[in-house]
């Protein structure tokens, strides 16, 4: 397992290098140029130059790509163009506080998906199963975006229950994290029960499922003890393949709800073309991405011993 | 295994309840203010930098303006808009050449505690901070975004510029002598001028060019531009980029509310605190909200004191006149004050007059001009919120249509196709399709150019659009590689010099001209014009000047911003000043908002 694991990590690093030479390029050919966009209508050739070089997008693009090598190897990506701050910081606070908005209802909604898959499949065509298959549907076509301002306006305007935005660090923060929280649980509860029903109903046509109603096994014992288990593999790269996106938090809703995570941190910095952050983040997101994937094939050998690594 | 699921999801769910019940959701923040005066106000974007010559966005000049002062600053409730002194006791005193002016300090005005300052009592300021401060201003290695505007004014400034570029960062500022700055005593210095200039003074009041105290700029060196000191109305109690900033007043605060007010000011009740001290107000609470909708929710909660209406919000709320003036529909009004003030904008589309199509064919641009109905875009497309150009200079900048009395092209497509067969496209025929350049791709873009174009296919021609983003859009005005461009330009200061400069022919690209007009007449009237003051004789030729835009039409006028803004009813001294973005230390707060 030592030599797989090795193997894959050693995997990763053509793929690193193919991420960074293409968000790199992307970056430079395409994207805004960050020194234009801060001068606006000032943006005399003077200006241009000066900004252009305290930046150092004066040097060669090679020297710049060089520089960029340098920063994912060391995990220190410079200081924003914009703001000054430095990277490393704004992301490790920006992570905790998009973790703060994610996880709980990550993890509650992973359980009662779960559960509600489960016991949706179990009552498979029944009139349970119908109306929830409609609700879940109709949720599932509706934009995330409308929930956020619908919720909003509802719960926090004019019911009032919860403060309409804002965001503090500890536990006096929670209650700004309320509703946030409930809209993600609804929001993901459409997709996610639709794919666990369907792994369920895959898992309960299987041989072995036949086979053991017909050695007198109960309903639940089947349900619990052989499909949730032989499920667990679907489910697992679902659930652990959606982990690094949680760092990246949800981009709407913490825009929404001024919500200082990476989601917002990343949307400011599309909007004034500030490269440091861009590039350093979308490699972030690849590492976190391909260091998941290597997880999740670990997991599989874990939870299901006829899976080989090799 | 399932027993552990249940009892994990029943442990989520209690907890959530109780976090529900303990942590007092709902909660008015404007109630727990413990007898403060405390005014919240959301920032629709984060800022960037609070030291004052390394910032010029809006976001941070919003904060640098209440933490910091200027020698002078924008009258508060004068217009057209004019200087007054702040850090000065009154306005530097000219000399018979006109060349030099002597600034004299106000005496006993200190900057904010900090322990930057012996004993961390803020010290009093003096001339050589000033010095300092516009040195500072000037330093190739420090201001890399407004110095445009101040170049080329100050005898000696500009090769100090240079030198500074040319010794790098950390320049001792001692060492490096400028000739047009001149201290006479700790309390007044002298700048003398390249030339005699009406505008030179306008600097003086940009948030870059504030005044900071040395020690603290050298204790903290980059961090200054988080930790900033300086001897504004207010100072930082609560620093956040991306939460909530809070200002606390400054105790010692040098300030007075003004006198004297504009025509309507008394009436208006703006006047109730002539001479009194100010700041009125102990915090000012800024959380970051960027997006419209929960600030306009907050607002409603009086859970925000102020707040620009945007475009979808406005007609729910408010409407426009007959006569053009704004209201506040009923339930609105018995709510809520508003404003409505011109933005000191201009908005147009320039012509490259180096492309073939549109070069040497003025009857063509002209038809582009009678072919548009403006008037009609902003009540379709900008809820009514804005007024036509009638020349290149907004309202109520001195040298505006108000004062020369001048009117632009009215939409008339019967004159359009005449001059569409005059430039040699009968009805159109023979003409190719135009490009419309914008800067953005945003909605309103695509939806301003949806009628642009019907408005042009009523005459026969032709148009489409390539939405650009910003730099893309700046790279094709600096290369002209363009026919037309959907362009605008903001005040930097109130003077119809700096809108008039947009179609001077030595500004051409990559200056502020991208039509690349050139007129000998034009260009003698605005060097002319350059340095008057303003009054009938300067008016006189900038109708002339307009005269000349109209004719040649090397841009196509479009319109200038109203700014619309509500604010709760026990606000009070809250004028929209249009270059003071939040005059945070007039306003007052009495009493309870109307809910």
């Amino acid at each position: 397992m030592g030599a797989y694991v090795a193997r894959r990590l050693l995997q990763m690093i053509p793929i690193i290098l193919g991420v960074a030479a293409l968000v790199f390029m992307l970056f430079t050919s395409v994207g805004e140029d960050p020194a234009l966009v801060a001068l606006g209508q000032h943006a005399t050739p003077e200006a241009i130059a000066d900004l252009r070089a305290e930046w150092g997008l004066d040097q060669p693009l090679w020297m710049q790509f060089l520089d960029f090598l340098r920063q994912i190897a060391t995990f220190d990506y410079g200081r924003s163009f914009n703001t000054g701050e430095q990277l490393t910081d704004m992301f490790r606070q920006g992570a905790l506080v998009s973790l703060s908005l994610t996880v709980f209802p990550f993890l509650l909604g992973t359980l009662t998906n779960v559960a509600l898959g489960l016991l949706i499949a179990y009552f498979r065509g029944s009139l349970l199963d119908r109306i929830s298959t409609a609700i879940f549907v109709g949720s599932m076509s509706i934009s995330y975006l409308v929930y956020i301002i619908a919720f909003q306006y509802l719960l926090a305007y004019k019911a009032g229950v919860f403060p309409i935005q804002g965001y503090e660090t500890g536990l006096a923060g929670v209650r700004y994290l309320l509703l946030p929280w409930i809209i993600i649980l609804v929001v993901s509860a459409g997709p996610d029960i639709r794919i666990y029903r369907t792994v369920f109903l895959d898992e309960t046509q299987a041989d072995y499922v036949r086979t053991a109603f017909a050695k007198g096994a109960s309903e639940a014992s089947v349900i619990f003890r052989h499909i949730l288990k032989n499920a667990l593999i679907p489910i697992l790269t679902h659930v652990v393949i959606s982990i690094p996106f949680l760092i990246l938090g949800a981009f709407l809703m913490e825009r929404f709800f001024s919500i200082p995570g990476v989601g917002d941190i990343m949307i400011t910095a599309i909007n004034t073309g500030d490269f440091p952050i861009l590039k350093g983040l979308t490699v972030l997101i690849a590492i976190a991405y391909a260091v998941f994937n290597l997880i999740t094939d670990l997991l599989y050998a874990w939870v299901d011993p006829r899976v080989q690594l090799s | 295994m399932t027993t552990t699921a249940h009892t994990a999801l029943l442990a989520l769910c209690l907890s959530l309840a109780v976090l529900l019940g303990s942590t007092g959701c709902g909660e008015d923040e404007a109630a727990s203010n413990d007898g403060k005066k405390i005014f919240y106000d959301a920032r629709r974007s984060a800022h960037k930098s609070l030291d004052p010559p390394k910032q010029f966005d809006g976001a941070s000049a919003e904060i640098v303006m209440n933490v910091f002062d200027t020698l002078v600053e924008y009258d508060y409730l004068a217009r057209p808009y004019r200087l007054a002194p702040n850090l000065l006791e009154s306005m530097p005193e000219k000399s018979a050449d006109g060349r030099t002016y002597i600034f004299r300090l106000r005496k006993g005005v200190h900057f904010h505690d900090d322990p930057s300052f012996p004993g961390g009592k803020g010290r009093e300021l003096n001339a050589d901070d000033a010095i300092y401060s516009i040195k500072r201003f000037a330093d190739a290695n420090v201001n890399l975004k407004s110095w445009v505007l101040m170049a080329g004014f100050v005898e000696g400034l500009d090769a100090f510029r240079e030198k500074t570029r040319e010794l790098g960062k950390n320049v001792d500022y001692d060492a490096l002598e400028v000739a047009g700055l001149r201290k006479l005593d700790d309390h007044s210095f002298e700048v003398e001028f390249t030339q005699e200039n009406p505008l030179a003074l306008f600097p003086f009041a940009m948030t870059s060019l504030s005044i900071v105290p040395r020690e603290a700029v050298e204790k903290y060196g980059e961090d200054f531009a988080n930790k900033p000191v300086g001897t504004g109305p207010f100072q930082i109690k609560q620093y956040a980029r991306r939460g909530t900033m809070i200002l606390e007043k400054n105790p010692n605060y040098h300030g007075r509310y003004p006198n004297e007010g504009a025509p309507g000011d008394a009436e208006a009740g703006l006047l109730e605190a002539a001479g009194k001290p100010i700041p009125f107000l102990d915090e000012i609470h800024m959380p970051l909200i960027e997006e419209p909708q929960p600030a306009m929710l907050k607002f409603r909660k009086a859970e925000l004191d102020w707040i620009g209406i945007d475009k979808d919000n406005f007609p729910n709320m408010a409407f426009k006149a007959e006569d053009g003036s704004f209201h506040l529909k009923d339930e609105y009004a018995r709510l809520y004050n508003h404003y409505a003030e011109p933005s000191l904008a201009a908005e147009y589309f320039a012509f490259n007059l180096q492309d073939p199509l549109f070069k040497d064919n003025k009857a063509l641009r002209q038809a582009f001009a009678l072919a548009i109905d403006t008037p009609a875009f902003i009540d379709l497309l900008l809820n009514g919120r804005a007024l036509p150009l009638q020349t290149i200079v907004p309202q109520p900048i001195a040298g505006s249509e108000e004062d020369i009395g001048f009117e632009y092209y009215r939409q008339n497509r019967e004159l359009a196709r005449q001059k569409l067969a005059e430039a040699g496209y009968p009805n159109g025929e023979g003409l190719p399709e135009v490009v419309f350049e914008y800067r953005a791709a945003t909605k309103d873009a695509r939806q301003g150019f949806e009628f642009i174009r019907n408005e042009l296919a009523e005459v026969g021609i032709r148009a489409k659009a390539s939405f650009n983003t910003f730099s893309a859009f700046l790279k094709k005005i600096e290369t002209g590689n363009f026919q037309i461009a959907s362009s605008g330009w903001q005040a930097d200061y109130p003077d119809a010099e700096n809108f008039y400069q947009l179609v001077y022919g030595p500004n051409r690209t990559p200056g502020p001209n991208s039509s690349t007009f050139a007129n000998p007449e034009f260009d003698a009237l605005y060097e002319q014009t350059r340095y008057m003051e303003n009054g009938p004789e300067r008016f006189a030729l900038f109708e002339r000047m307009a005269e000349i835009m109209k004719d040649e039409v090397p841009l196509l006028l479009r319109y200038n911003g109203i700014a619309f803004g509500i604010y709760q009813k026990n606000l009070h001294n809250l004028k929209r000043h249009m270059l003071v973005d939040k005059p945070y230390k007039y306003i007052d707060k009495v009493g309870e908002p109307v809910l």
